[in-house]
């Protein structure tokens, strides 16, 4: 303790906070405490910067205060200032916030545990359930994820034809109210399914035609209709399934049509055509590269499937997965990369290594990084203040110490929501830590 | 001489006035009829290799008296005169269901069915039904047996399709009458399938399941056969008793037909094979059964695809089906492999001369054909001497027909069932084709043209003008009926009717007004028939090329071993050299030849310039579930020791290529997680395109999954999965206590010494065997596991028990009992990062292959995912990430690690001189996500090449674009399509598992 007493008053400070956290992380598991507000300008000097939008800047100067970033610059074009907390980053690289649409992290924990699933909830048309209000800000499995670069994730609830509403959040927060980043940013649709499965898992027989498909066309046909001349003030008394759907018309909510095959695409687009729904996202898109024309064309934009997937058909390219967002790429089509699916939740930590993936099947790497920043940021409407290093927008970012679009050298040391600095730890880590203690300790 | 020959003749006939006493009595005169009918001038089949014009057919009370020339008929004989006509055997089919009721099926209860819902003493499971026998439940179904008739058929075997062992069929006739006549044979053949049909009991529940009760009720049955005071079985007797008919056993598949036939020649059983159409998807497999075979006709309809996307969900496989299965049957007789033809499968027997003539369209002879419907079905269930052939002696079951029986315009014209003749379209016929001029009341005089078809007149009339219209004309043995308009534009008809005499034709007719009034037609000249040129006839047929395996990517030309130098790479040779910069490797024979610095001396060998890119020993996959038909869980009990994925192997799954595109060389096919001891695994090479046997590892050791946890007790399988033990992880110690203490006792019973106990032979028990062969260190296990008390559990078991775990699969938990498990000698395969998806693995973190591999236990990571499998080397990279594992270790854990855990470390794993040539080309370092597999060799033979792959993408769109033209063309042509239909790729994980009915 002697030696402790030399030590300055600062890291002092540092020291004892270190202490009592990991106490607590060995006492309890629990989900990492929510960052403090930004205090003073923070500047991270010399790191190699990926803007998102396509530039890098290879030394860069990054400021950030209040939670805004000021500057992204050349490092040579900063000057510092009085009370500037500056880290040098040499060596590091700095990325945006990646940002995970379409998700259900925090509505769920353990999927095989029912009680823990808050995703899905009876019926055909729920477009007024939300997701905003079920978000769980201390589930465990949400600092995993950001340890790997994922800082927003866009929160959706699942089944039905109309599955509910959306809303976007940041990977920190004291509760919903506080980690939301927009409330209620989209409605979710399922394009009915034109194919339906027969047999069992051991002699599946082939997929015939779904014969629920045209009736559930006609219900979504007719409950889009009716909201349409409901928020043209069809009626006067309130309808909170058909109140729900207004900021669908009105462009203030983004509607979401998950969509696989190609003909389902072509008829989602469509579809939306003709209630001049402002704003469509394709969600899924398995086949988006056979119907680019349509998508490019009526500016829709797409949510892509994993990219870490199985083509659907075997006759199909066995990359086709891999290399389908270089072909939206090459065909202009706007697009982001998900990571629906099984174990969506969990292993949303490798939303940057599917892009990585993207890579390596013909993407360059910044058109990558857009793909899981920019471009997502674009898609659900938060590129005003989210998606990009530039001077203006929200400080989501963070350093790793490698290209963090590749699980080899992904390596995040620090992170940052609007400029909050984020407790990298989580109940993994903890765990590691307890037990390597117990073999190296003996 | 005449006396002779009329003694000849009657000799057949003693033993049929003997046999014509019967027990039933008559309801009014008894009929008594011993008249001889003679068939004479026609061309005559007397079987399906002899053909004889001219010819006579003489039977009498139902036999062949004689058939050929110079046959006396004799005197008071009916005689038909059969000029220009020809005459066959009735057409043998052995594979019916004629005449039985359907299968009983009983209601499933909800929940599982642990035991049989038959009662009294019989086999212990549902689908085991060998005291079922057809003859006590056939009766007579006229209206069938007509269809059957017009069709040409006389004679069936009857079964009843339900369950794995089927009970014995009955040979019957298709005439009608008393059942007591038309029962032939009873007892005739055995039958079997792997499909469990209407049982509801939960075992099997799986292909491999169908195959291991199978295997053990030969076992049950020997000993059964030897010591019948132990129980009562009415099965495993009526089983014995039927073993030495003719055992059928059919086959949805041709995987499955190579299955069955090693099942047959593991217990001294040659099974005719009913098979499914797809068997020249693999012929030289085929042919080596030794079997003959029971081939169906059923060639599907081609789709509606002309719609480009909805084209899209119709598989290559299914296309190349629709273009090749009409050339199953004249492969088998290129072959050499004997066959007969069935009508089962298809949905309209109308069907059954259409695809018949296409079959031999499509090559086969017609020798063969007659052959494949005559005799052969007669022969393989020994009745030839009986039917399929027109010999003094046998039945006189022949069909009569307007010409060769394989010509499209021929019409079956009589049926003759035990000397009962069976009219199916009238022996005579009227052409009256020709132009005739007709004269109405006298006065009006059209002129009328009667074409079409013999048997199908049809009618044109010319009122002043060359422009003809339409009228109807039909004929009725000597009536013929005529309508037309009165007067050309018209809609108002003259309605005749006629009678034929010679050439002429009168009658009375109604007009328009209803007034009668007299016609008559005057002949003036013959019809002339156009002769068509049937353009498809004789263009030689375009077929697609066969391809190993039947599935896009597959091979036309197999892949061979070369000799290759791959120069100036960067070799990770997981070996104490380490990872070796600017290294050249040769491969020869299919094994790792030299490692060195610019290696020379090696013209033939085929050079591949390393520079810049990285080679590495193949990824091996500890855990997968790819290549497996039908199931990867028995989980209805909680032990499967007796099943084996080894039997269920599957060389036609796409992801087989999928995986070697990721650098994938060789995988560990597991069964399931469903119960705390599952089923044996097999070990197989990613040798794409060659067929099942050939894909497994030679010699290699032998293993078997154990499970742990919540999959074993049941705890995500739904509310009503709450009645198999066990139900919670104490139950799971017991069972395996319970299991191993049997196992040993069981041993005992076959150790010379304990010979005294009994002194019946011990029952083979396939499930004992299993435990057995674990306890004597020649069966390994892999179990899979999460949570750290089961973990140190099952090493407990296994010290008591005197053997050791050989690898814990998955062991998200490992890492808090890392020591434990390295005292213990097991090892690990583990995932990388999964975590989250149920309860027992809250506690699995990324750093659990690191702290494994720190801890000095010998890690791996696996897949147990189709398509996590292809991106092993960046899963095994993620330990880099978590823990900071070096990445000689990190690629260890994907190559030489699993080897190691298989026992296969001695000869592959690692790039070392002597070592399989399986091998990884990278195009960057293999932990990076941007590096991609370009070349994968397997035993040297470079099974995925990135430029290849190029290649065949082109001939996938390429042959999808011809038969899609093609089957456009064949539907513009009349052909009956269908609805496109996708099929789904099966995926499965550990914990795939339903009970199932209907296997």
């Amino acid at each position: 303790m002697v030696g402790l007493i030399k030590i300055n008053n600062m890291n002092m400070k540092k020291i004892v906070i270190l202490l009592t956290f990991s106490l607590s992380h060995l006492l309890t598991s629990h989900a990492q405490t929510p960052a403090k507000p930004q205090q003073r300008q923070i500047v991270l000097l010399n790191g190699t910067a990926h803007i998102g939008n396509g530039t890098v800047i290879e030394k860069s100067a990054i400021g950030f205060e209040n939670g805004e970033l000021l500057f992204v610059s050349d490092a040579k074009d900063y000057t510092r200032q009085l009370g500037d907390e500056v880290i040098d980053i040499t060596g590091k690289q700095v990325y945006p916030g990646f940002i995970a649409p379409s998700t259900t992290l925090g509505l769920v924990e353990i999927e095989a545990a029912r009680a823990t699933r808050d995703f899905e909830d009876v019926g055909y048309i729920n477009p007024h359930v939300r997701s905003e209000i079920s978000y769980n800000t201390d589930s465990k499995i949400i600092p995993t994820i950001r340890t790997n670069g994922v800082l927003l994730a866009q929160v959706a609830p699942r089944g039905g034809l109309i599955s509910g509403t959306s809303s976007v959040f940041t990977l920190d927060g004291w509760n919903w109210e506080d980690a939301v980043y927009k409330t209620d940013d989209g409605i979710f649709v399922n394009w009915p399914a034109r194919y339906s499965a027969g047999g069992w898992w051991g002699e599946p027989e082939p997929m015939k035609k779904n014969e629920e498909y045209e009736k559930r066309i006609v219900a979504l046909q007719k409950f889009f209709a009716d909201a349409k001349a409901y928020s043209q003030n069809g009626q006067s008394e309130l309808d909170i399934r058909m109140e729900a759907m207004k900021g669908i018309f009105s462009g203030e909510k983004r509607l979401f049509i998950n969509a696989t095959l190609a003909k389902d695409i072509i008829e989602a687009v469509y579809f939306a055509k003709k209630f001049a729904v402002p704003h469509l996202v394709i969600v899924g898109a398995k086949d988006a590269s056979l119907v680019t024309d349509v998508l490019k064309n009526n500016n829709v934009a797409v949510v892509l499937d994993r990219v870490h997937d199985l083509p659907s058909s075997p006759d199909s390219d066995i990359d086709l997965p891999f290399k389908t967002p270089k072909i939206l790429q090459d065909a202009g089509v706007l697009y982001c990369l998900s990571y629906m699916g099984g174990m969506e939740t969990a292993g949303m930590r490798n939303l940057p290594f599917t892009a990585g993936t993207a890579v390596a099947y013909g993407l360059t790497k910044e058109q990558a990084l857009s793909a899981i920043t920019l471009n997502t940021a674009k898609i659900l409407g938060i590129d005003a203040t989210a998606g990009t290093l530039e001077g203006g927008k929200d400080a989501t970012l963070f350093v790793s110490s490698g290209d963090a679009l590749d699980m080899r050298t992904n390596n995040v040391e620090m992170a940052f929501i609007n400029g909050k600095k984020l407790d990298l730890d989580n109940h993994q880590k903890q765990l590691y830590r307890k037990f390597r203690n117990k073999y190296t300790a003996k | 001489m005449k006396k002779i020959l009329l003694t000849l003749c009657l000799v057949p006939a003693y033993c049929l006035l003997s046999s014509a006493q019967e027990t039933f009595p008559v309801n009014g005169t008894r009929e008594n009829n011993k008249l001889y009918y003679a068939f004479t001038n026609a061309t005559i089949f007397t079987d399906y290799q002899t053909r004889i014009d001219s010819a006579t057919l003489l039977i009498k009370e139902g036999k062949v008296e004689a058939a050929g020339k110079g046959i006396k008929i004799p005197e008071g004989a009916v005689v038909n005169d059969l000029k220009g006509k020809f005459i066959y055997p009735s057409l043998v089919d052995i594979y019916t269901s004629y005449g039985l009721p359907e299968a009983k099926k009983e209601n499933a209860g909800p929940g599982p069915q642990m035991e049989s819902k038959t009662k009294g003493a019989y086999a212990w499971n549902q689908s085991l039904k060998p005291e079922f026998n057809a003859a006590f439940v056939f009766s007579v179904d006229t209206k069938k047996a007509e269809e059957l008739r017009k069709n040409g058929f006389g004679s069936v075997l009857t079964l009843q399709q339900d369950g794995i062992a089927r009970g014995t069929s009955a040979f019957v006739s298709l005439g009608e009458g008393k059942d007591n006549k038309l029962l032939l044979k009873e007892k005739a053949a055995a039958c079997y399938s792997f499909k469990k049909g209407n049982s509801t009991q939960d075992y099997p529940s799986s292909l491999m399941g169908s195959i291991a009760l199978l295997r053990q009720t030969y076992f049950d049955a020997q000993w059964y056969a030897q010591n019948t005071t132990a129980e009562k079985n009415l099965s495993l007797q009526s089983w014995n008793e039927l073993q030495s008919l003719p055992q059928i056993f059919d086959t949805d598949d041709f995987l499955s037909a190579l299955r069955a036939d090693k099942v047959g020649d593991e217990f001294g059983k040659q099974y005719i094979l009913k098979g499914s159409g797809t068997e020249y998807r693999r012929m030289d497999e085929i042919k080596a059964t030794n079997a003959s075979f029971i081939l169906p006709l059923n060639f599907p309809d081609p789709y509606d695809v002309e719609d480009p996307y909805d084209a899209l969900i119709v598989n290559l496989d299914d296309l190349k089906h629709w273009e090749m299965a009409p050339t199953n049957l004249s492969a088998f007789e290129k072959n050499k492999i004997p066959f007969a033809i069935t009508a089962d499968g298809l949905k309209d027997l109308s069907k059954f001369w259409k695809n018949m003539r296409k079959a031999i369209e499509y090559g086969l002879s017609e020798t063969e054909a007659l052959k494949a419907i005559t005799y052969s079905p007669a022969k393989l269930i020994g009745v030839e001497n009986t039917v399929g052939s027109l010999k003094a002696g046998l039945k006189a079951n022949f069909i009569i027909t307007s010409t060769n029986l394989f010509d499209k315009k021929n019409i079956i014209l009589e049926n003759w069932v035990d000397g009962v003749s069976y009219k199916v379209n009238s022996l005579e016929v009227q052409d009256i084709r020709g132009t005739y001029d007709i004269t109405i009341g006298g006065s009006v005089t059209y002129k009328l043209k009667i074409e079409g078809e013999e048997r199908k007149p049809s009618l044109k009339v010319f009122y002043a003008d060359t422009v003809p219209t339409s009228g109807d004309i039909s004929v009725d043995k000597k009536m013929v009926s005529l309508s037309f308009p009165v007067e050309k534009g018209k809609t108002d008809l003259i309605r005749m009717s006629g009678v034929i005499e010679g050439k002429q034709l009168s009658g009375r007719c109604q007009l328009p007004a209803g007034t009668w009034t007299d016609w008559k037609a005057i002949y003036k000249d013959a019809f002339v028939e156009k002769v068509k040129k049937d353009s498809t006839d004789n263009k030689p047929k375009e077929i697609g090329k066969l391809v190993y395996p039947f599935t896009a990517f597959g091979w036309s030309e197999q892949p061979k071993q070369e000799t290759v130098l791959i120069k100036n790479a960067t070799v990770w040779t997981n070996e104490s050299s380490g990872k070796m910069a600017n290294t050249d490797v040769l491969i020869e024979n299919g094994k790792i030849a030299v490692i060195g610095k610019n290696i020379s001396g090696t013209e033939n060998a085929k050079v591949i310039d390393g520079t810049g890119k990285h080679l590495t020993a193949g990824i091996i996959d500890e855990h997968s579930h790819i290549a497996i038909s039908k199931g990867v869980n028995e989980g209805a009990q909680a032990s499967s020791s007796e099943v084996s994925i080894g039997d269920v192997v599957n060389s036609e799954d796409i992801n087989i290529y999928r995986q070697l595109a990721g650098g994938v060389v060789a995988s560990q096919l597991l069964h399931g997680s469903a119960n705390p001891i599952g089923g044996q695994s097999a070990l197989i090479k990613l040798r794409w395109g060659l067929a099942p046997e050939k894909m497994k590892i030679e010699n290699a050791d032998g293993f078997i999954k154990f499970a742990l946890g919540e999959n074993v007790k049941q705890s995500n399988w739904g509310d009503d999965r709450t009645v198999r033990f066990p139900q919670t992880r104490m139950g799971v110690e017991q069972v395996y206590y319970d299991a191993f203490i049997r196992a040993k006792e069981y041993e005992k019973l076959f150790s010379a010494n304990d010979k005294t106990l009994s002194k019946l032979a011990p029952r083979r028990d396939l499930e004992l065997d299993a435990l057995v062969e674990i306890l004597n260190k020649k069966r390994f296990i892999t179990c899979h596991s999460y949570v750290q008390s089961e973990i140190n559990m099952l090493m407990h078991v296994a010290d008591s028990m005197g053997f050791k775990v050989n690898t814990f699969t998955h062991i998200l938990e490992g890492y808090k009992v890392a020591d434990k498990m390295k005292a213990h000698g097991v090892g690990a395969s583990t995932f990388s990062d999964w975590w989250a998806y149920k309860y027992e693995v809250v506690d699995a973190i990324p750093y659990n292959a690191t702290i494994l591999n720190e801890q000095g236990v010998t890690v791996a990571i696996n897949s147990d995912d189709a398509e996590m499998a292809r991106r092993l080397n960046q899963e095994a990279a993620k330990s880099v990430k978590y823990g900071g594992m070096s990445e000689e270790d990190a690629l260890k854990m994907v190559t030489l690690n699993p080897a190691k855990l298989l026992h296969l470390d001695n000869r592959m794993g690692s790039i070392k001189e002597g070592k399989d040539a399986d091998v990884v080309l990278w195009s960057d370092n293999p932990l990076s996500v941007y590096a991609r597999a370009e070349k994968t060799f397997v035993d040297g033979i470079c099974y995925y090449d990135a430029d290849k792959d190029l290649q065949l993408r082109d001939e996938v769109r390429k042959e999808r674009a011809r038969l899609i033209q093609k089957m456009i063309a064949a539907k513009k042509g009349g052909e009956q399509t269908k609805k496109p239909e996708k099929k789904e790729e099966k995926l499965y994980h550990c914990d795939t598992m339903e009970n199932e009915n209907d296997l």
